[in-house]
């Protein structure tokens, strides 16, 4: 039991590794069309250039697939020469990099007109306030002044004076702009390390949204598979040991109608009865009014989900369960003279559960990733809706984070799986 | 007190070309539409332009109330209160407004930040933050001004300092705001830009442009606090009817009114907002229609035909409809063979049914095009005939090249466009027609983003353009060369015509409506004969309300003005 276990777990890491880089090298971005997304059409190849440089994407896949993982902020910290720091802005609840100077001191930088470093003081609020200028430049071996920081929006930044940054005085006496950096290191703490950094779709945390949707869809997936699988396994035993009756029939056409009607078909049908029709439910699962969602959101999203899930449980526990029934040894179990009741709960059950369980685990899977329609039509954030946007933008790291979300669930299924099958079967428990 | 006469003297101090209009108006050569867009455009400020246009004119006076405010009907019995419910994805980019790149993300802002010009729902940009501009003869040099005593929601004034700093940061490489690309004419940066007082600012243009009125309403030129430091939703200062209560745009984005809020050019007496607040509640369109009709929301962003199609018939649903320049380009790669020969476009123009084609794609809402990308909405658009259908003339077309260049019949082509806009209609109606008339045309149609990809690089495609207030505008980002002659990034067909340019700067640099209406006729006429697109239609927009939602306008570019709309429990 122990070898087995070990066994299944190395081989989750490892299944988690290859995914994670087989998605890295899939979703890479090999040109620029995810720079137009963020910037619109209109935007000009200088802003995208610029846009691309700031986003780290010019950097090779393996230095991003490591920032990704394991993150980039020691690198930052070496290069910068002091600690950094990730810090809540309480203002937005999402969080950004600073310098820690110690005594409670944060600071980002922004270099001035007079090429100057002005250092930005975070205060308890979340803004800054900026303090005097003050020089900072340091001198590699070929005499280049150059400077390591943060820049105002937390990302590690190099600053240098070689006339790429341009100096703007105006007859109007306005200075503001000064000093652009030359090159951009996007901070995060990795994904190993619960952040997968900002969001090029949103601007925001990934990790946070990955929080907020994977919660929402648990919530969504459990509340079905609480209604569908008991019921599923109730209808499926019943059909199957009454095997060619009336109630056999009866449950398994209408268990075929339900998974046989995609989502979108059903979802709108319920929608069309009970939302706009009768008006019983909400159409849909959006927090119209700012109270949070009540359990009417719920009705119609799970409804679906259950019309499209019970169909096919149910074939899979009848097929197995009259399987089992035609076994020699149910037919000594009766012929002995053992209740019927107790030969189909101790002796049946028991063993035609193996199949289903296979099904229900597969199912927990695309409870988890592939809602995403039942998702888009009653308008749940949910992550399969999560995942579909980003993929659309073509938001790589949070498509990744999020896929990784999914696969998480689908090893730890397999092993739970794995698990049940040993409590039921002996035959696998000690070999 | 409205001043129930505008002198011509009046007239000219604001711009010497304003009493022309005016004459031209009274002449009948100019709607009162016209004349309020050019007079505002000019510097008038709408309130006077409008009273102008009142003063003159042949038309029934009636119609002057609905120059003057599209929603001026049902101002009478406003009342104040309720929250507006609108169904809109929210879950986008929203950190510098200046970058903004969707209009979703633009219509949170603006409830919240306000912009120095207000673009109508009408199609008429009217001076907003500025108390009103003026233009030089040339329209090189233009004074802003700007309304004194208009307050932040952080209690601070706006002045020239606020605009300067909007100005440097549209203006910034690392912003990257598309203002930027509009602002083509600022030369020198910053430069250009003159601080005459705390309340005037002066623009130094390159060249001439009527455009810079419209440029100010570009949606990501919102205006912010000069102390902005770049995330809008932790600091959302502007100087909007609202302001940001929550943002949680996974799932709603509230607004709540501001009661100090300056109450737009009519004054704080206006009572403006009358809404209590606005949620934006993150759906997608086919959410957006059930909640719409199932009445959970009141209004949901941008329909598409066929959610209007839902909609025109339900009695709780009030449809607003309004002309756009929102259009679909046919067009080829005048640099790749065999689409270097124009006379195979032509064919292929006159292979369309131009209603058959705005029927299918757009069920019949809209203005059918003359080839020419330039919209009867446009202020000096030169009304042409509706070319007929010719599969006949096609033919020879194609025959005469066959013949000229050695190639056989039918001639096999692709044409590559998206499904979300009606493309795929428009190109289906077209394969039948040009099948008939010698091509062997195949589709390749993808989703938005698969053609998005490829836009510009396709040799024979359909791409959908937005709407542009100036009929300039759109021309100037697509059908010319840059200053080294090379197509400039949005010329999508690489087609560069010495007269067009031309005859565009002209345009563009005219603000007389008559003489600017004869270059664009000439524009016009130019596409007709030698320009490498077709224009079969141009889409009507809509708005699709509950009934008790009160003054709320379609809009061209579905911005959402809200500071006027207001809730009838009773309805």
């Amino acid at each position: 039991m122990g070898r087995f276990l070990f066994r299944s777990v190395i081989s989750i890491i490892v299944t988690m590794v290859l995914v994670s880089i087989l998605l890295f090298v899939m979703l890479d971005p090999r040109d620029g069309a995810v720079l137009v997304k963020i910037l619109g059409i209109e935007a000009t190849p200088e802003q995208q250039e610029s846009l691309a440089n700031q986003l780290a994407l010019d950097t090779p896949i393996m230095t991003r697939y490591l920032d990704w993982v394991i993150g980039n902020d020691w690198r930052a910290e070496r290069l910068i020469g002091s600690d950094v720091v990730l810090l809540e802005d309480p203002r937005t609840g999402d969080s950004s990099w600073w310098i820690d100077e110690g005594n409670e001191r944060y600071i980002q930088y922004e270099v001035n007109t007079d090429g100057l470093m002005v250092p930005l003081v975070r205060q308890p609020a979340g803004e800054y306030i900026k303090e005097a200028p003050v020089d900072l430049w340091e001198t590699d071996a070929e005499g280049n002044k150059f400077f390591w920081g943060l820049d105002a929006k937390g990302r590690g930044a190099l600053w240098d004076d070689s006339g790429a940054t341009e100096f703007i005085s105006t007859q109007t006496g306005w200075q503001e702009l000064a000093g652009a950096p030359v090159d951009y290191i996007p901070i995060r703490k990795g994904v190993l390390r619960g952040d997968a950094g900002i969001s090029w779709r949103t601007s925001r945390s990934i990790s946070n949204a990955v929080y907020l949707r994977a919660g929402n869809t648990f919530k969504l997936a459990g509340l079905a598979f609480v209604v569908v699988m008991p019921l599923a396994l109730l209808f499926g035993i019943i059909a199957g040991i009454n095997e060619g009756k009336f109630l056999d029939r009866f449950i398994s056409i209408v268990g075929l109608i339900g998974t046989s009607t995609p989502e979108f078909v059903s979802g709108l049908v319920f929608i069309l009865l009970f939302a706009l029709t009768w008006s019983l439910f909400p159409s849909q699962s959006a927090d119209l009014i700012g109270t949070g969602l009540k359990p009417k959101h719920y009705v119609l999203p799970v409804l679906t989900l259950t019309a499209v899930e019970l169909g096919y449980v149910i074939r899979m526990t009848r097929a197995s369960m009259v399987d089992v029934m035609k076994a020699p040894y149910i037919r000594t179990a009766i012929i002995k003279g053992m209740p019927y009741r107790r030969v189909v709960l101790r002796h049946a059950l028991r063993n035609a559960l193996m199949a289903p369980i296979t099904i229900i685990m597969l199912h927990i899977n695309y409870l988890v990733g592939g809602i995403v329609v039942v998702e888009a039509i009653f308008a749940y954030p949910g992550l399969g809706d999560y995942i579909f946007k980003s993929a659309v933008f073509g938001d790589i790291y949070a498509l990744a984070a999020a896929a990784m979300v999914t696969v998480i669930v689908a090893v730890l299924t397999r092993l739970f799986g794995d698990l049940a099958y040993t409590l039921l079967n002996p035959r696998i428990r000690f070999s | 007190m409205k001043p129930r006469n505008v002198s011509k003297k009046y007239m000219a101090k604001v711009h010497p070309r304003i009493p022309e209009y005016f004459d031209m108006m009274n002449d009948g050569r100019l709607t009162r539409r016209e004349f309020m867009r050019f007079a505002t455009l000019l510097g008038m400020s709408a309130g006077v332009a409008s009273v102008a246009a009142a003063c003159g004119g042949a038309e029934a006076p009636a119609a002057t109330d609905e120059v003057m405010d599209e929603g001026s009907m049902d101002e009478g019995g406003a009342k104040a209160g309720g929250t507006l419910l609108i169904g809109m994805e929210t879950s986008a980019i929203l950190d510098h407004p200046a970058r903004l790149s969707w209009i979703q993300g633009a219509n949170i802002v603006r409830q919240v930040a306000e912009y120095l010009a207000e673009p109508g729902a009408d199609n008429i940009v009217r001076p907003w933050l500025l108390e009103s501009w003026e233009a030089n003869e040339d329209v090189n040099e233009w004074t802003l001004n700007i309304r004194q005593g208009i307050k932040f929601n952080n209690g601070d004034e706006l002045t020239a300092d606020d605009v300067l700093f909007n100005f440097d940061q549209w203006l910034d490489d690392e912003v990257g705001s598309s203002v930027k690309g509009l602002l083509n004419y600022l030369e020198g940066g910053m430069n250009d830009l003159e601080r005459v007082d705390d309340y005037t600012i002066k623009m130094h243009l390159s060249a001439g442009n009527i455009g810079v009125p419209v440029h100010l309403t570009h949606y990501p030129a919102a205006i912010m606090h000069r102390d902005f430091q770049g995330d809008f939703v932790a600091s959302p200062v502007g100087t909007g009817p609202f302001t940001m209560t929550e943002y949680n745009p996974d799932q709603a984005v509230v607004m709540t009114r501001r009661d100090d809020y300056w109450g737009g050019p009519a004054g704080p007496d206006s009572g403006f907002p009358y809404l209590d607040g606005i949620r934006y509640i993150n759906m997608d369109k086919d959410a957006a229609l059930n909640a719409l009709s199932a009445g959970e929301i009141h209004t949901f962003y941008q329909p598409r035909p066929t959610d209007w199609e839902a909609m025109k018939d339900n009695a709780d649903i009030n449809v607003v409809a309004t002309s756009t320049a929102q259009t679909l380009i046919l067009r080829h790669r005048v640099d790749i063979e065999p689409f270097n020969d124009l006379r195979l476009i032509k064919a292929l123009r006159l292979c369309q049914d131009r209603q058959q084609i705005l029927n299918l794609a757009w069920f019949g809402e809209g203005d059918q095009g003359v080839d020419a990308h330039i919209a009867p909405v446009h202020p000096a658009y030169d009304e042409r005939e509706i070319p007929a259908q010719d599969i006949e003339g096609a033919k020879a077309l194609l025959e005469e090249w066959a013949a000229e260049t050695g190639n056989s019949l039918p001639l096999a082509v692709t044409l590559v466009t998206k499904n979300d806009e009606g493309e795929q209609q428009y190109a289906e109606v077209l394969q039948q027609a040009a099948n008939e008339a010698g091509f062997d045309m195949s589709l390749d149609i993808t989703e938005a983003s698969g053609y998005w990809e490829r836009w510009d690089e396709v040799p024979l495609g359909i791409t959908s353009w937005t709407h542009r207030p100036l009929g300039t505008m759109v021309l100037e980002l697509a059908y010319i060369a840059d200053n080294e002659g090379n197509p400039v990034a949005w010329n999508e067909t690489r087609w560069v015509d010495e007269e067009f340019s031309d005859t565009l700067v002209a345009a563009a640099s005219t603000l007389d409506v008559d003489a600017r209406r004869v270059h664009m006729g000439k524009l016009m006429d130019i596409f007709w004969e030698r320009g490498p697109i077709g224009v079969a239609f141009f889409k009507s927009a809509w708005r699709l309300a509950r009934h008790e939602v009160k003054n709320i306008t379609a809009h061209p570019t579905q911005y959402d003005l809200m500071y006027n709309v207001w809730l009838d429990d009773a309805a």
